[in-house]
């Protein structure tokens, strides 16, 4: 009890000192002095207004989004019984931010609270998905797969309304990393009464969610609610969230860090475990955490420079630090994992085979006729003819010449992504796993987007290269911080996760700080843009393809024998290691040059490896070929579909994959959850 | 069953595909008076024209006003909506037809209108302007640099004009804009406001969260507030392309001049009265105790051709009055 008491004090004296420290910066050159003086009663006029109207709003805004997220980060975390919940790993963050984007984006101004809402109504909507679709949050880092997938989707249609509207969203770039910018306390005060009552109630429910912890069965023998328990905490956990992020946009990693913390202080502070003290506890280190990053920035660069850089990114990459942190410490679960869906080892019939490589042959070629027919200008058959035997006039020969690199780009980045998906699947075991989860498309981002900022007549080859250096660099850094006297494939994913979120944070980083002006173009290039591409561009991937891919197949048996566990293929004398070594260097290497052909694209390594296995069973004798030319049609489509749909201006192919590969995902997620259970 | 329906569909779609949009001839080029042209534009290319060109295709807001201001309406300008939105200082006609984003401007809506010259400024795409440049001639112009933003305009102005073969036309926008602002400084010295400090600024409110933008030195407005005799107040950091800061309110803190002058530019919420109002270090500000508030009409594109900085002028010379 004494112990609890002082720990507790401890924390509070912290963010005394640092709320104290955190009045002091400022843009104004109200200073120290200034400061000491006005809380001493003798401050001039001056100094009391920018202690009133800047950083007191300030402070107190960053007092109450690191109480809500700190205790809403705790509440998920119990309700799932995960310490990797958040609201940012419960795609809550997501949620919420694309709702208020959308209502900025639409021109719909509304006040405060009701803007409040719809981040509350995105936020909800977005929970009960993922929860719905983990099975309600079973331990184990399924729950960050899926929430991470469906934030991930969920920034993509963000993305797009950020980029359709340009004008009219311009400065929610920033807000979107979240802003401690405020210059009133509006918006702090109205959200408020919001988070003390559910504050208040989750503390209350303290008791239910301790019993809570001892699992289901054990909880309804003891007479507990389950279910209601769980549905209420859920609801006050988004609305706590919901009011952060209405009042200064998704604040990165604040959720999953502070009571990850907390919790690791039980050891010395056996008091914290218990809820009625965890959460409150949770929220001041959140509190912490807030301050903490804000502190820092402004330190760091100066009150002035530090304007332009939003604190959730400070944030997100401290939390990526505690998650990575986090997996490496985890001992590996002893759960049996699961292969990839599919039928693995069943092969369908011949006739079966048959119809299904004459459809897919007919694909492969129809796809890209079409992607070369449709586009701002209709071209037909005839045309296409006349273009082969060189007798199309001047413009149609252009149209036909400049579509014919972007048609390319789309079927060689989508094979190798696939291919790579097939690749990463097999070794990591995970059916979730994709290209990006390994790190590699936020550092082909970063690296791209890193030239760009440095050079910005940067050539499409130095682009490229750069993409690929940051691309195996992510990966190196993903695979050495996942490698603890082997490789753990859930480590490895969580790890890329984190990797991928620290990655995406400093972009923003990047961007906010070098041409805060210029975002379209650094968005466009982050969601996957087959816009301008040269045939030379396509060059490295189909290289890598043409290489990899025979490679890859070779090793079919490999392939087969890591789907199952690990231990069979240790007896049957395969090095296990070394193998997974070469497949996860090859499928990276894949990866690394779609990115840097078109840009980020997500899911078609994720969807085209299950619809391949659908298809021919489990086989990667099969499956590969089956996967490369599912991947090569699906990202020609959606390019064919990206500049067709809203022309003349166009939507980035990766965005109309996320937006098309989602519901796809959706019924992936469900049936492997039907499986589980 | 299953399979005969898609059949046939393709069936359909294969029949209606076939054929073609063009006859395979020669397009004839466009007959027009003059001869051939070489334009030297801001990427120091040396570009031909067979003749001045009467088809402009314009990539931003700033070379579309200045086309239209030298009498040739361009035939396609990228998100025309929003110029019309942004840019009133010239209209465009009804006839201008959009070919796409800025960010990414639609190659095929491009060609299909079948231009004789491709208008845009450096650095929105750097492959674009080669790919177009295999079946359109493409001029670059430097579109801003904060190091020199008035012998930039000029000189981007003198690009464009001779393209379109209307050098005349552009010497005489030049000297209509350098006589409005000449008469504007004679105005603010005749006041015996020479020398006032002054704000550009816009911003965003989103909740609780403003951003403030100042126009920095450098920047095409400051630019012509200057020429007119004013002084920007704003010294703190600022990018090298378009002169543009970034600050919260506390930041503006730096401006102690009583006499500084505030002019503002907001589209849809009034960031500045609306939501900076009840904000103590706002009202503290000099500016504001003074009442020297002043928005800019929307459709003030600071970033525009010599019409769009006449109209600011007006309008700074308007607000002083005030």
């Amino acid at each position: 009890m004494f112990r609890t008491a002082a720990a507790t004090a401890g924390i509070v004296a912290a963010i005394a000192v640092l709320s104290a420290v955190h009045l002091t910066q400022g843009t104004s050159s109200t200073g120290v002095l200034d400061v000491l003086a006005a809380v001493l009663g003798d401050g001039d006029a001056q100094t009391l207004a920018v202690l009133e109207g800047s950083r007191v709003p300030r402070l107190l805004t960053a007092l109450l989004l690191g109480v809500a997220l700190g205790v809403a980060g705790a509440g998920m975390q119990s309700v799932a019984r995960n310490p990797l919940a958040s609201p940012d790993t419960l795609a809550v963050n997501a949620g919420a931010h694309l709702a208020v984007v959308a209502t900025a984006a639409f021109g719909l101004s509304l006040p405060v609270l009701s803007s409040g809402a719809a981040a509350f109504v995105g936020g909800l909507a977005a929970a009960v998905v993922v929860l719905g679709l983990s099975g309600g949050g079973s331990a184990g880092p399924r729950l960050v797969l899926v929430g991470s997938a469906v934030a991930l989707t969920l920034q993509s249609a963000t993305y797009l309304l950020l980029l359709l509207f340009e004008q009219e969203t311009t400065g929610l770039f920033g807000w979107g990393s979240g802003s401690l910018t405020v210059s009133d306390l509006d918006a702090t005060a109205q959200m408020t009464p919001v988070v003390v009552v559910a504050v208040v109630a989750l503390v209350a429910m303290g008791k239910s969610l301790d019993v809570l912890a001892l699992g289901d069965d054990n909880a309804t023998v003891l007479g507990l609610r389950v279910r209601r328990t769980r549905v209420g905490a859920v609801l006050l956990t988004v609305a706590l969230t919901a009011a952060a992020v209405t009042v200064a946009g998704p604040l990165g990693f604040v959720g999953l860090s502070a009571p990850v913390i907390t919790r690791l202080l039980v050891r010395f502070v056996p008091g914290f475990g218990r809820h009625r003290v965890l959460m409150p506890v949770s929220g001041l280190v959140g509190v912490l955490i807030v301050l903490g990053a804000d502190v820092l920035l402004r330190a760091v660069m100066g009150s002035a420079a530090a304007v332009r850089v939003p604190t959730g990114v400070t944030t997100t990459v401290l939390g990526a630090v505690v998650l990575v942190w986090l997996a490496r410490r985890t001992r590996s679960s002893a759960a049996p994992r699961q292969a990839p869906a599919g039928r693995v080892g069943v092969a369908g019939s011949t006739r079966r085979l048959v119809v299904t490589w004459v459809a897919l042959g007919a694909l492969l070629v129809a796809a890209p006729v079409v992607g070369l027919m449709l586009g701002d200008r209709l071209v037909l058959l005839g045309d296409l003819a006349n273009w082969v035997s060189g007798r199309t006039g001047t413009a149609l020969t252009f149209v036909v010449d400049q579509r014919l690199p972007r048609v390319l780009a789309a079927l060689v980045a989508g094979a190798a992504l696939a291919v790579a998906g097939c690749g990463i699947q097999s070794v990591s075991r995970n059916p979730l796993a994709e290209p990006g989860l390994l790190g590699i498309t936020a550092g082909a981002g970063l690296g791209a987007i890193g030239l760009i900022t440095l050079v910005p007549v940067a050539g499409a080859w130095q682009v490229a290269g750069a993409a690929g250096v940051g691309a195996a660099l992510a990966f190196a850094l993903v695979y050495g911080l996942a490698w603890r006297a082997g490789l753990d494939s859930d480590r490895l994913v969580v790890i890329g996760i984190a990797t991928w979120s620290g990655g995406t944070a400093l972009i923003t980083l990047l961007i906010t700080t070098s041409d805060p002006w210029n975002t379209a173009k650094a968005l466009t290039w982050m969601s996957g843009s087959t816009y301008g591409r040269t045939l030379e561009q396509v060059v490295p991937t189909l290289l890598a393809l043409a290489l990899l891919l025979p490679l890859l197949w070779s090793r079919h048996r490999e392939l087969d024998l890591h789907t199952l566990d690990d231990d069979t293929p240790r007896v049957l004398g395969l090095p296990v290691e070394r193998s997974r070594l070469v497949v996860l260097v090859a499928s990276g290497v894949l990866a690394a040059t779609a990115v840097s052909a078109i840009g980020v694209v997500g899911f078609v390594g994720l969807v085209a490896p299950h619809l391949a296995r659908s298809l021919v069973g489990g086989r990667h004798a099969r499956v590969l070929p089956v996967a490369a030319v599912l991947g090569a049609v699906l990202v020609s489509v959606a390019d064919t579909v990206g500049r067709t749909v809203i022309s003349p201006a166009q939507i980035p192919a990766g965005l109309v994959i996320s937006l098309i590969g989602t519901p796809y995902f959706v019924l992936v997620l469900w049936r492997t959850r039907e499986m589980r259970t | 069953m299953r399979l005969l329906t898609p059949a046939l569909v393709t069936a359909a779609v294969l029949l209606s595909a076939c054929g073609t949009t063009e006859t395979p001839a020669e397009s004839t080029p466009t007959a027009s008076a003059g001869g051939p042209v070489t334009v030297t534009d801001a990427r120091g290319k040396a570009v031909e024209l067979e003749a001045p060109a009467v088809k402009v295709v314009a990539l931003e807001w700033a070379e579309a006003e200045v086309a239209a201001s030298l009498g040739v309406m361009p035939v396609g300008v990228a998100d025309v909506a929003g110029y019309k939105t942004w840019n009133a200082s010239v209209p465009l006609a009804d006839t201008v037809k959009d070919v796409g984003t800025r960010n990414e401007p639609s190659v095929d809506a491009i060609v299909a209108l079948d231009p004789d010259v491709v208008v845009m400024p450096e650095g929105r795409d750097a492959t674009l302007a080669g790919q177009l440049e295999k079946y359109v001639p493409v001029v670059v112009t430097k579109g801003s640099d904060a190091a020199r933003n008035f012998d930039r305009l000029a000189d981007d102005l003198k690009i464009v004009a001779k393209a379109v073969g209307k050098e005349a036309e552009g010497d005489k926008l030049l000297a209509d804009m350098n006589i409005a602002l000449d008469q504007g400084k004679a105005s603010v010295e005749e006041r015996g406001l020479a020398g006032t400090p002054f704000l550009m600024a816009d911003g965003w409110l989103k909740g609780s969260t403003v951003n403030i933008r100042p126009f920095g030195k450098g920047s095409l407005v400051s630019d012509v507030a200057e020429r007119m005799g004013l002084v920007n107040a704003w010294t703190g950091e600022v990018d090298a392309q378009w002169g543009l800061g970034q600050t919260d309110v506390e930041g503006l803190t730096a401006l102690t001049d009583p006499k500084t002058v505030l002019f503002y530019s907001a589209s849809e919420d009034d960031v500045f009265t609306t939501g900076l109002a009840d904000n103590p270090v706002w009202q503290r500000l000099p500016f504001v105790t003074s009442g020297e508030v002043h928005k800019l009409e929307p459709g003030t594109w600071t970033f525009g051709g010599p019409k769009s900085v006449e109209r600011v002028a007006d309008q700074l010379l308007s607000a002083l009055a005030g």
